[in-house]
């Protein structure tokens, strides 16, 4: 009963971690539909700042977060002005966006192999990893209580952003329809940037837990792909699809590497995403696109 | 005679060429994005590597079983998973592929595991890779250019037209990919038999994206690019190996560069043959390629 407690907090933990990742993914992949695949660079990124500025500045985290989540956005507005514009203001295939996206992560993975090696790092002890009583029926880590209630505040803070601000207003317009959005007057670059933006900050939030869950490395980035497959599950595009999609994979693979084998829990992830697909095509929470004809 | 070493990179090429040529039918021709074939080259290349092993079977039947064994497989998991589209199948296939790569890690008593399964006889020398390579070459040119090779074409690029036209477009995508999981299959078993030696991480994602990242480059919907791509891609591998460490870097810089300067690929949508010769001198405005949509 004990492990079982355990195993459920430690899931909702490292879901909440995927949620963060997932939301940036879905809600670039409702503005313009492909699936972002350099994503993962972004948390690598993120990663990598904040354990160089731990080392600068003397592990002072407030400073080392803020810059990695700076820095993460940035380089995210920068790579889709770069590789992304370019293609979207010519053609509407969204495949090229997809390939070249990929090309992005190969290249972000491999200048951090090429410039600091394929290292395995530990970020130094910044954040607590002491045992914590929940309650009295459970004994857990304060890094797994402090990830889960950091995602949350990120979480409801993108909330916020997106139902209460101008800017929240027009993305949540373009992610109906991003044409007619640009022709009610918004400016379709500066909102893409920001969405870019924001998906990049969230990445990095979750790069910096998964770095010290993982230790950090290059190829840190290719965990992502579980955090697409939650999107996947909660329904391309849907921001609380990602969520609870998320949260089920973080208990799923905690509980499987609880009760039967850490071995397996990759398979039963990618089990889960076939029979959700197969049960509902389009996710949980997705919509329901009927093409015109 | 030529060296050792590229009569190496011939097989190499020749052998991706076969799994290129699979994928290229499903994405490039029917319009179906995928990131997980490098599992059904995985099945080929255990099939064939434990067949002939443990089984002492002829390595000719080894190969076709490596190549049948695939195709099975593709055909159960397409039956449920090719009503998804777009980006759900993607990321599906992705999952599919992973799952066939962690069963193979995992299964120690029959695949080994990480360990790797040595002792494959070097059956795949130059003439058996090319003959593969030209055999497997010609009957992808019989399909596309066939009925079969027409319906696979309107599906992908109209999805409900060619409904409306009568075709049977569930079943033609069915078909799309247990064909491309035959050549992967194939590909695969040749791969065993030349390496001699397989691990389950040579079937990663890597793998499966630069399968589909060959035939992107080479032109969707070309067969021949889909040639060429393999070709340059494996040569821009061996020339950068002296800077290895470099070398994934500019691949991924290719590939982001490719989609921004010539997103149709190599050759777009033309075949090399007569064809594409008289239209380069009769300089007829070229149509703008639609792509696959998925």
């Amino acid at each position: 009963m004990e492990t079982l407690i355990q195993q459920i907090i430690n899931g909702f933990s490292l879901g909440s971690v995927y949620a963060l990742i997932a939301v940036g993914y879905s809600l670039v992949y409702s503005i313009l539909l492909f699936s972002n695949f350099a994503h993962g660079g972004f948390l690598v990124i993120g990663g990598y700042i904040c354990y160089y500025t731990l080392a600068a500045v003397g592990n002072n985290i407030w400073v080392a977060s803020l810059l990695a989540f700076l820095g993460a956005g940035v380089s995210a507005v920068l790579v889709e002005r770069g590789a992304y514009k370019p293609i979207r203001e010519r053609t509407n295939v969204t495949l090229y966006l997809l390939i070249a996206s990929m090309g992005m992560s190969i290249v972000i993975e491999n200048i951090f192999v090429v410039t600091v090696g394929g290292r395995f790092r530990a970020l130094p002890p910044v954040i607590p990893m002491t045992p914590v009583s929940v309650f009295g029926l459970a004994t857990t880590s304060a890094f797994d209580i402090l990830s889960l209630i950091m995602a949350m505040i990120f979480l409801i803070g993108l909330q916020v952003f997106l139902s209460t601000t101008k800017w929240g207003l027009a993305i949540r317009a373009a992610s109906y329809d991003l044409k007619t959005a640009g022709l009610m007057g918004v400016n379709v670059n500066k909102l893409i940037s920001i969405v870019f933006f924001v998906a990049g900050l969230l990445a990095a939030v979750g790069g910096i837990f998964l770095s010290v869950r993982y230790t950090l490395y290059p190829q840190l980035g290719l965990i992502t792909i579980k955090a697409f497959v939650a999107a996947v599950i909660g329904g391309l595009g849907s921001l609380p699809g990602a969520v609870v999609g998320s949260l089920i994979l973080g208990l799923a693979e905690m509980l499987t590497a609880g009760f039967i084998s850490s071995q397996m829990r990759d398979i039963v992830v990618f089990g889960m995403l076939v029979l959700t697909l197969l049960w509902r095509p389009t996710g949980l929470f997705g919509k329901h696109i009927s093409e015109k004809v | 005679m030529i060296s050792g070493y590229i009569e190496g990179i011939i097989i190499l090429i020749c052998v991706n060429s076969i799994a290129a040529m699979g994928v290229s039918l499903l994405t490039g021709f029917t319009g179906i994005f995928t990131l997980g074939h490098a599992g059904y080259m995985a099945i080929g290349a255990y099939t064939a590597a434990i067949l002939s092993v443990r089984h002492d079977v002829p390595w000719f039947v080894a190969v076709i079983a490596g190549g049948v064994l695939a195709m099975a497989l593709a055909y159960l998991i397409g039956v449920p998973t090719l009503k998804l589209m777009g980006d759900y199948f993607a990321i599906a296939s992705i999952g599919l592929g992973e799952t066939i790569r962690l069963i193979l890690e995992n299964w120690q008593s029959f695949t080994r595991g990480a360990r790797g399964f040595p002792g494959v006889t070097n059956f795949t020398t130059l003439p058996v890779a090319a003959s593969f390579f030209l055999g497997m070459l010609i009957l992808m040119r019989f399909l596309i250019n066939g009925n079969y090779g027409r319906a696979f074409k309107a599906c992908r690029d109209d999805y409900i037209a060619a409904s409306l036209l009568g075709f049977k477009t569930a079943h033609y995508r069915v078909l799309s990919l247990t064909i491309s999981g035959f050549y992967c299959g194939i590909a695969g078993a040749l791969l065993a038999g030349f390496l001699t030696y397989l691990q389950p991480v040579m079937f990663d994602m890597n793998k499966s994206t630069e399968l589909t990242a060959v035939v992107v480059f080479g032109g969707l919907g070309s067969l021949s690019g889909s040639i060429i791509g393999t070709a340059v891609i494996g040569m821009v591998t061996e020339v950068f190996r002296p800077i290895s460490q470099y070398r994934m870097l500019i691949y991924g810089a290719t590939m982001v560069l490719i989609m921004v300067v010539r997103p149709e690929g190599i050759m777009g949508q033309h075949e090399i043959g007569p064809r594409l010769i008289r239209s380069i001198f009769s300089r007829k405005p070229r149509n703008e390629v639609d792509g696959a949509h998925g």
